[in-house]
């Protein structure tokens, strides 16, 4: 499915992209207008048209891939041409601008529609690699299956330290409830383990990422316990070093599935900057035409 | 302080234990997030929700959120507490209870099992959307109102040049920046009036440009904010396109391309008619034409006066250069008028007596030389040297008679026709200008000179501009090689197409610059009149 994005249709939209792009490199290269080349030839003005209809073409992708019902092609097909002539867009601009910048709205317009392609490059390079990524993490489960695990570690640990003291039981309670991951989008993009645990005796929480802390101290106890004790201790270690693997296996799932996503956050963003940009830069040639 | 909580939980049987905790702290911290002392599990409790902290009368609970908390059923923002208070924050509850003994004070805590599973999967099941709260469309919108103030908002406090298309050229920054200067009118093009304004166009709009022209306005052709800078179209195709292929008719060659499709030279000269008083009018020849000849009445050899050996000159032997005789005017385009006095005389001294070096006849009027000679010889026999007159004996302090002045006089007249004789037919004038016998007093005419000062009127050449290391004046002029003044020592266009070729640069060797027409031509030409 990824890889067929790409290659859609024998790369049908490559090809015409290639085409479109090679005809604008020709008609570049062979035009010899009377002034240094820019925007405001005729070939400038036609390249800077077709750079704009483009615009709007590669935006309104974002409409026909929510319009379910639509039968003008298929979304896979929309996205491989959205990818290609999203790239192809970046060599019809360039030569639009006869390779002019400046500390100007123009340029501003350019370096975000730059932007913008870069961010969607970074999409293609994802939506190719992270899929694949993401179901080899799983491991053939789903993430509520992963979920479902890690309550079921949660229960069963509660009911081990059942059998021991309060103490223990607390200590459980607390490593359940200050268990934390990816909460911020920040913490999924680094799938950091924001978990700690208020260990018996101590009135505040300390880190425990990967369960450590917990571990350490299960540890400790167990060295002073009797032999009932440090057995049922020990079934407890063994629940938590289980729960540190799939909270790590966990925390990979939230960091692919936002790396999924987080790249749209530029993207979109900056397509509507782009939009602005390029009515202003349009508005401001003709004001000042 | 020491502070017990009291926690309370629902055993499977369904009865109820608790267990105790002791902390010593100087506060409780309440809230959602996990590094509270009191850890919530629940959504309506704000991170840092509430701390209990001793007060004025025992303990007391302050809130920083904006529900505050429920103290007894009143939601307060902070609140004394005594034994039997119930505290709520969302569907949490919490007592203040009797400390036993050893504690300042005590609270119970019943978690909600429910409460606590939720909690635990919607920290992270839920997909988190958006960067510091900012969903895609929020963030969409905000970065477009930025660029729109960027591109509308900011250009009308700080100056519009943030809507330039390109630098303002540096001749035009006596605008100030004020854009409306030559865009008057929003949308709408640059109007020829704008130019009007401060540049003189009479000579734009003369024919036949201005045939040519018709409606074309001037910002068509001269364009602003480029990189590079481009206000004159250098471009190949402002001429070429009509010369290309000029109608027969027009009687004037096609002119498309320096490099292979431009006609020869035509050299204007100076040609002198009748004899005295001479007219002059300026003729137009092929360069290439044979024996072609610039009759400037001159006689003068450059091969003798650059030989490399030197040449004999009052400063002993000496290599004459070319710069000491033609030296460019101040803007370097053209070489100033020889002129005698400048730069003949050190050498040509018009000096007519071996005994008295220092006395020289005027150069450029014949009565004039012949004037002098004869006032200085009737000086010289009447008043400073009276013995030069004759061996006739007087009286000290008598006066000459007059009979001996007019032999004086006469004797002077004829000493000074001798000499200038001399001067004009053997020694001076002859040797750079031809001199004929009249009748009259005077009986010498020396032909008038007059150099050709431009012989392409209708280009632009500027000496500066080639003043290059690769270009010496022999070079182009080869006027070491010259022997006669009839010499037109003007380059052909064989000559400059060693170094300049077409206006495409893909069509010239390594060597060649491009060059398009306006780079010797004016489009806008001016009338060059007398020139042909």
């Amino acid at each position: 499915m990824q890889a067929s994005i790409l290659a859609f249709k024998q790369r049908r939209y490559l090809w015409a992209a290639l085409l479109l792009v090679i005809v604008c490199l020709l008609a570049y290269w062979f035009d010899d207008p009377q002034e240094p080349a820019n925007g405001g030839t005729v070939l400038g003005y036609t390249l800077g048209t077709l750079g704009a209809l483009m615009i709007a073409w590669l935006t309104w992708y974002g409409v026909r891939k929510r319009r379910y019902s639509s039968t003008s092609g298929s979304v896979q097909g929309w996205l491989s041409a959205h990818v290609y002539f999203g790239l192809a867009l970046l060599v019809i601009v360039l030569l639009h601008t006869g390779f002019q910048f400046g500390w100007n709205i123009h340029t501003l317009a350019f370096v975000i529609m730059v932007l913008v392609i870069v961010s969607g490059l970074y999409g293609v390079y994802i939506y190719r690699q992270y899929p694949h990524r993401l179901s080899e993490n799983r491991g053939g489960a789903s993430r509520s299956d992963l979920l479902d695990e890690l309550d079921d570690i949660d229960r069963r640990s509660r009911r081990v330290a059942a059998r021991l003291t309060p103490e223990y039981q607390a200590f459980v309670t607390s490593g359940i409830q200050r268990t934390e991951l990816g909460s911020t989008l920040w913490q999924r993009l680094q799938n950091a383990d924001r978990s700690r645990i208020q260990l018996p005796g101590s009135a505040t929480a300390v880190d425990n990422k990967g369960q450590e802390a917990a571990m350490d101290w299960l540890a400790e106890q167990q060295s002073r316990a009797d032999a009932d004790t440090a057995a049922t201790i020990a079934e407890l270690s063994a629940l938590l070093r289980n729960k540190r693997k799939l909270l790590r296996q966990v925390g990979e799932d939230l960091r692919l599935q936002a790396g999924l996503e987080i790249w749209l956050y530029a993207h979109v963003p900056l397509t509507a900057a782009l939009l602005m940009a390029l009515l202003a830069h349009i508005v401001s040639v003709f004001l000042y035409w | 302080m020491a502070y017990l909580i009291r926690f309370i939980s629902r055993n499977a049987a369904g009865g109820s234990e608790h267990h105790d905790r002791r902390i010593e702290t100087s506060r409780i911290t309440i809230g959602r997030s996990t590094d509270q002392v009191l850890h919530l599990k629940d959504r309506r409790a704000r991170l840092e929700h509430a701390v209990i902290e001793p007060g004025d009368n025992g303990a007391r609970i302050t809130s920083s959120a904006i529900a505050g908390v429920t103290v007894n059923g009143k939601s307060q923002r902070d609140a004394n507490l005594t034994v039997g208070d119930v505290i709520e924050v969302g569907a949490n509850i919490i007592r203040v209870i009797e400390p036993p003994t050893g504690y300042e004070f005590a609270i119970s805590f019943e978690l909600s099992e429910e409460a606590a599973e939720e909690q635990l999967m919607s920290s992270w099941s839920t997909p988190t959307t958006g960067l510091g709260g900012f969903g895609k469309r929020k963030l969409s919108w905000a970065l477009a109102a930025i660029v729109i103030v960027f591109g509308f908002a900011i250009p009308k406090l700080i100056g519009e040049t943030f809507l330039q298309a390109g630098p303002l050229h540096s001749v035009h920054q006596g605008t100030s920046g004020d854009c409306k200067s030559c865009h008057v009118t929003a949308f709408e093009r640059v109007p020829d009036a704008a130019c009007i304004d401060c540049h003189t166009v009479n000579r734009h709009t003369a024919p036949p440009q201005s045939a040519v022209l018709g409606e074309t306005r001037c910002a068509s052709c001269h364009l602003e904010h480029n990189e590079p800078a481009q206000l004159i179209n250098q471009h190949q195709g402002l001429c070429a396109d009509c010369h290309a292929d000029v109608p027969a008719s027009a009687a004037l060659p096609n002119a498309a391309d320096f490099l292979d499709d431009h006609p020869g030279f035509q050299v204007a000269l100076q040609r002198p008619t009748g004899n005295d008083p001479v007219d002059w009018h300026i003729e137009r020849f092929e360069l290439a034409a044979p024996g072609l000849e610039d009759l400037s009445n001159l006689k003068f050899d450059h091969r003798v006066h650059l030989d490399p050996d030197g040449i004999v000159t009052p400063d002993g032997n000496r290599v004459l250069a070319c710069a000491e005789c033609h030296t460019p005017d101040p803007g370097g385009a053209r070489m100033q008028p020889i002129a005698m006095d400048q730069h003949c005389s050190g050498c040509h001294t018009l000096a007519f007596d071996a005994d008295d070096p220092s006395r020289t006849v005027p150069h450029g009027d014949a009565n004039a030389v012949v004037q002098t000679l004869v006032e200085y010889y009737s000086a010289r026999l009447l008043g400073a040297d009276p013995d030069e007159v004759g061996q006739r004996l007087r009286r000290p302090g008598q006066a000459l008679t007059r009979a001996d002045r007019d032999r004086a006089a006469a004797e002077a007249r004829t000493k000074a026709l001798e000499i200038a004789e001399d001067l004009f037919e053997r020694r001076a004038c002859v040797t750079c200008h031809t001199v004929t016998q009249t009748d009259g007093e005077v009986p010498w005419h020396v032909q008038p000179v007059r150099l050709t000062q431009v012989f392409f009127p209708h280009a632009n050449f500027s000496h500066a501009a080639h003043a290059t290391e690769v270009s010496s004046c022999d070079g182009c002029h080869n006027a070491s090689q010259s022997d006669a003044a009839t010499d037109v020592l003007i380059p052909d266009i064989d000559s400059c197409r060693s170094c300049h070729g077409s206006g495409d640069a893909r069509r010239n060797a390594s060597t060649q610059v491009p060059s398009t027409c306006v780079m010797c031509h004016s489009f806008h030409a001016e009338a060059r009149e007398p020139y042909p």
